[in-house]
């Protein structure tokens, strides 16, 4: 009997969060890369001030590079340890994707939990709008996971993997990225933006979403 | 009635052939014994049986009452120990046999798992609280042998599965085996044991 992908994918969750509270090691490269990066701005910057929008898009390169540590985990990690013939044996295609798809979002949501306030701190950022701001970390994060996902899977066992996963994920990532530093820019008291900006993330996130579901099978099956 | 028939199937990884133009059906209710070299393709024969690896050239169905079977439905029904299987290091034999089950949509009882572990002969105070990591090559083996009888699968694709166990845990294996095979389900087994291929109903000499 198949379960549900929606049952698959809760205990494709469990499983990875339960490893990653034993293990830790996931949590550590990503945090230590956020806070080190964190750090370098801040006192490269002591005393100067951004304008909103500068500091809206370094926030998100800092998300970015330290997401780029966590979010083709997935994959890579189970091919590393040996474990990927198993989950490809007994998970079913949609289960296994949207399992792993929750679990990266999750990191990246500690991530940015851990980051955003420390970067509001250090670089003495002003929020003028903190639902507009965290409704586009949370947008702009749910569209990292999916397309960090799919690609993951997509890289794992090439010989190059890190490099390709990188170079595949800008392009995708993009469209999410350009409107998420603008709101973010707004929610820092610059420039206006539009509500149909955040409207059109949650959107882009669907369509990736919906893609990721279709072309996941031909990447899970070899029938 | 399980059956997988391969049709003219030629297997290569990269440039070098492994074997070609294969045609051979695989029925159920028998267990087949692949036999061969190292290096001939037996691991491969395997993993072409159960489509988890794509044919080169040619084709593998399997059958199930004459209907074909593909991706999920076809892994709903199949089962393996490889030596490329591994558990995740840091969960329990329990964890682990529960994630595995329940992604079959099999719920994981006590009494299940303890009968699980008992016809594997592994001892459930010796697990306790140990993550897989820390086991023996033989436990790992036994706790793949548990998995795959808990599973119901119709399929079996054994893979050298007396390795690394001693001489009651190889007799285990052939008897599980041949209920298995006596209950209808389709047994592949992959060996360069002698014992092994001589419990077999048929072998495939590659």
């Amino acid at each position: 009997m198949i379960p549900s992908a929606f049952e698959g994918a809760r205990i494709i969750l469990r499983k990875e969060l339960r490893i990653s509270f034993r293990q830790q090691a996931g949590w550590c490269a990503m945090l230590m890369f956020a806070l080190t990066t964190l750090a370098c701005v801040s006192l490269s910057l002591t005393g100067g001030v951004l304008e909103p929008k500068l500091q809206a898009a370094l926030l998100w390169v800092i998300l970015f590079f330290a997401s780029m540590a966590g979010a083709d985990r997935g994959f890579a990690d189970e091919d590393m340890a040996g474990t990927l013939p198993a989950l490809r044996l007994y998970g079913a295609s949609q289960g296994v994707l949207w399992g792993k798809t929750a679990y990266t979002f999750f990191l990246l949501l500690a991530l940015a939990l851990f980051t955003v306030p420390l970067y509001l701190i250090f670089l003495d950022v002003i929020v003028v709008n903190a639902v507009w701001l965290w409704g586009t970390v949370v947008a702009g994060l749910a569209g990292l996971a999916i397309a960090g996902t799919l690609l993951g899977a997509l890289a794992t066992g090439a010989s190059v993997r890190g490099g390709l996963f990188t170079v595949l994920m800008l392009p995708v990532i993009l469209p999410v990225f350009l409107p998420a530093i603008a709101l973010t820019g707004a929610a820092f008291g610059g420039e206006e933006a539009s509500a149909s900006y955040l409207l059109g993330i949650v959107l882009y996130d669907l369509v990736l979403g919906v893609a990721a579901s279709l072309l996941f099978d031909y990447l899970w099956y070899e029938d | 009635m399980i059956e997988i028939t391969f049709e003219d199937v030629c297997a290569a990884y990269g440039e070098r052939t492994i074997f070609s133009g294969l045609s051979k059906r695989i029925p159920g209710g028998r267990i087949t014994a692949v036999t061969g070299e190292n290096g001939s393709g037996k691991s491969t024969f395997l993993r072409l049986a159960g489509h988890l690896l794509r044919a080169h050239e040619g084709k593998v169905s399997v059958c199930v009452d004459g209907q074909e079977l593909r991706q999920a439905e076809l892994r709903s029904h199949l089962a393996m120990v490889t030596p490329e299987l591994r558990f995740y290091s840091y969960l329990t034999a329990r964890e682990n046999m529960e994630f595995l089950l329940g992604l079959r949509g099999i719920t994981l009882t006590d009494a299940m798992y303890q009968d699980g572990l008992r016809q594997v002969g592994l001892s459930e105070e010796k697990l306790e609280g140990k993550y897989a990591g820390a086991f023996s090559t033989g436990m790992r083996q036994r706790l793949k042998l548990a998995v795959l009888f808990l599973s119901g699968a119709d399929i079996w694709l054994l893979d050298e599965p007396g390795a690394n166990l001693d001489t009651a845990g190889k007799t285990m294996v052939l008897q599980a085996a041949r209920k298995a095979a006596d209950a209808g389900k389709l047994v592949l087994l992959a060996t360069n044991d002698s014992g092994e291929e001589a419990a077999a109903d048929d072998t495939i000499c590659l």
